[in-house]
């Protein structure tokens, strides 16, 4: 039809043009995160310059050994993994009854997972935190992994229904005419299908029990029991200039994650596009 | 799909797995354990919440009913209508630019342009960060010394002086917004662009048929298409911004004074002023806006599930 060849158009252009601002614009602060962890002090404040003058991976030993960054990130993995697994394993069955039967109370059970996850922490801090300080649970890794499955039981629930309801009823069927039970059924059947799906699921349950900070600050208040999130923000209330290890922490933090999201991101998108998953 | 003749010999479904009712009790026990950790740890708390706001409740303390009185003396605090004023401020100015930002590039992805999947996966890198990072990042970024922004300005001689973004009020207000913007786009962007890819090419060929212009096209063909998605989208971004904390507490903390001040740094800040009752309070003054937004928010989702 119109030009796609020889030179470019001028809509050609104008799309390159907002492409180029488009990558500056996120690419700049991920460049300034991780070059100002691989900055000298004095590259950092005394002579400022968009390229340091030696590369150094100092931020990263002062991180690691002064501030002990291993043990945030030891408990961060803890409290979001047990997190995930928890999530998975009680949304699978409910996200599968949900979309597989009609049963009294499925539209009731549906709104109320829905209105969990509309909920926002920032209202439910305050009881949780005086509920998990009565169960003894206050400032313990399990009262965290408790309060992380407010927002991550209802956010899985949902997300896995969309996925299940792309499995064909047929073959579920066929296999409970093979004399498979209902359980096997989702075990052997539904979830192998979905497996794309699991994983996002799980990424995502992952990710938002990683990203969380409020409940965490709230919840804990051992040095020793710090998840990554509240490491990081302590260390810019302490009193030395803490930039070159507070972004050496923010690369440790975020480039695996950002890795995983831009390989499984194909995956990722439907959940996304869902309309469902917290920005 | 099935083979009909396949299982003809045996019995279609073994007896009473069809009956509706133990059908409904087996459906009622798979979700029974979503049910009580969903009541007790989202619903109960949610409840709670509400009556410790009408409760003079410290820390470690029982707390009594005392009405209204934490509303009554909230509403008398200046930082509350501040607080108020730039919850919707950013609410509704990174909604917008959001929009704008994530429209304009969903269309530029949505052309036939070489390494559309990894642009559209690149597009998604901000959202990828954790939030805490994000803003971490920009928090540096900001700085007077050591921040890529004023490095930039300075060196380009664009701006000659060291500004000090989050440290005034003139600058400390945009510059959250701007690194909100930052990092919630790319929900927006992925919304609008699926949303983009179910328009039919027909529809755009029948209106190009019927003489429409780019112009009109896109308000015949693509926004209609795109309506539903978009506020969806809006609904839940507003609901995620206004309860947002990482953005305004790594960055400002609220300040400078309380020019950044949003309900959930100050029901946080309260918290650790030990005064229960009012901290509640103030996370409880955000329910009645909260609550049209999460039930209409409910609404559009359920509809587009049993679609």
């Amino acid at each position: 039809m119109t030009a796609r060849r020889g030179w470019p158009d001028p809509a050609m252009l104008a799309t390159l043009v907002v492409v180029v601002i488009a990558a500056v614009a996120i690419l700049f602060p991920i460049y300034w995160m991780v070059i100002t962890s691989l900055k000298l002090p004095r590259d950092i404040y005394r002579t400022p310059s968009l390229w340091p003058s030696v590369i150094t991976l100092d931020n990263y030993r002062v991180l690691l050994t002064e501030k002990d960054f291993l043990v945030p990130i030891r408990n961060s993995f803890l409290v979001a993994g047990t997190v995930t697994l928890i999530s998975v394993i009680i949304a699978s069955l409910a996200a599968y009854a949900l979309v597989r039967f009609r049963f009294r109370f499925r539209g009731l059970v549906g709104k109320l997972i829905l209105f969990a996850y509309l909920t926002p922490a920032s209202l439910l801090f305050i009881p949780l935190s005086i509920m998990m300080a009565r169960l003894q649970l206050g400032n313990t890794l399990t009262g965290l992994v408790l309060v992380y499955l407010t927002f991550s039981l209802p956010l899985s629930t949902w997300l896995l229904q969309s996925y299940f309801r792309a499995v064909p009823r047929e073959l579920e069927e066929q296999a409970l005419i093979d004399g498979m039970s209902r359980i096997g059924a989702l075990i052997r059947v539904v979830l192998p299908l979905s497996a794309p799906g699991l994983a996002a699921v799980a990424i995502f349950t992952f990710t938002g029990a990683w990203n969380e900070m409020l409940l965490a600050l709230v919840l804990i208040s051992s040095d020793s029991l710090r998840t990554a999130p509240l490491a990081l923000n302590y260390l810019i209330t302490s009193d030395v200039l803490p930039w070159g290890p507070l972004m050496a922490g923010a690369v440790l933090t975020s480039v695996p994650l950002m890795i995983l999201y831009f390989v499984a991101q194909r995956f990722m998108v439907h959940g996304l596009a869902e309309g469902s998953v917290k920005g | 799909m099935t083979d009909p003749t396949a299982s003809a010999d045996r019995p279609r479904r073994r007896p009473g797995l069809t009956g509706e009712r133990r059908l409904s009790a087996f459906a009622l026990l798979l979700v029974a354990p979503a049910v009580l950790l969903v009541v007790g740890l989202v619903a109960y708390p949610f409840l709670f919440s509400i009556w410790i706001s009408f409760t003079d409740r410290v820390i470690g303390g029982g707390g009594a009913f005392i009405g209204f009185d934490n509303f009554r003396y909230l509403s008398g605090q200046a930082i509350l209508g501040s607080a108020a004023r730039n919850t919707i401020v950013i609410v509704v100015v990174t909604g917008i630019l959001k929009l704008a930002i994530g429209l304009g590039l969903a269309l530029v992805v949505n052309q036939h342009i070489p390494g559309r999947g990894f642009l559209r996966a690149f597009l998604m890198l901000p959202w990828a960060m954790p939030a805490f990072v994000a803003f971490l990042t920009w928090r540096v970024l900001y700085q007077p010394i050591g921040g890529g922004f004023n490095l930039i300005l300075t060196q380009t001689g664009l701006y000659p002086q060291v500004i000090d973004w989050l440290g005034q009020r003139p600058t400390a207000m945009p510059s959250v917004i701007a690194a909100s913007v930052w990092r919630g786009f790319p929900f927006w962007f992925v919304s609008i662009l699926a949303a983009l890819q179910t328009i039919p090419r027909d529809l755009y060929e029948a209106a190009k048929v019927d003489g429409a212009t780019r112009w009109q096209q896109f308000w015949t063909v693509t926004v209609p298409g795109i309506r539903h998605v978009v506020i969806v989208t809006a609904l839940l971004s507003s609901i995620w911004t206004a309860n947002a904390f990482e953005h305004v507490w790594l960055l400002t903390q609220g300040g400078p004074s309380d020019a950044t001040m949003v309900f959930p740094v100050l029901a946080y800040l309260g918290m650790q002023t030990q005064r229960i009752g009012e901290a509640a309070a103030v996370s409880v003054v955000m329910l009645p806006v909260l609550a049209i937004l999460v039930i209409l928010a409910t609404a559009l989702l359920q509809r587009d599930d049993d679609r």
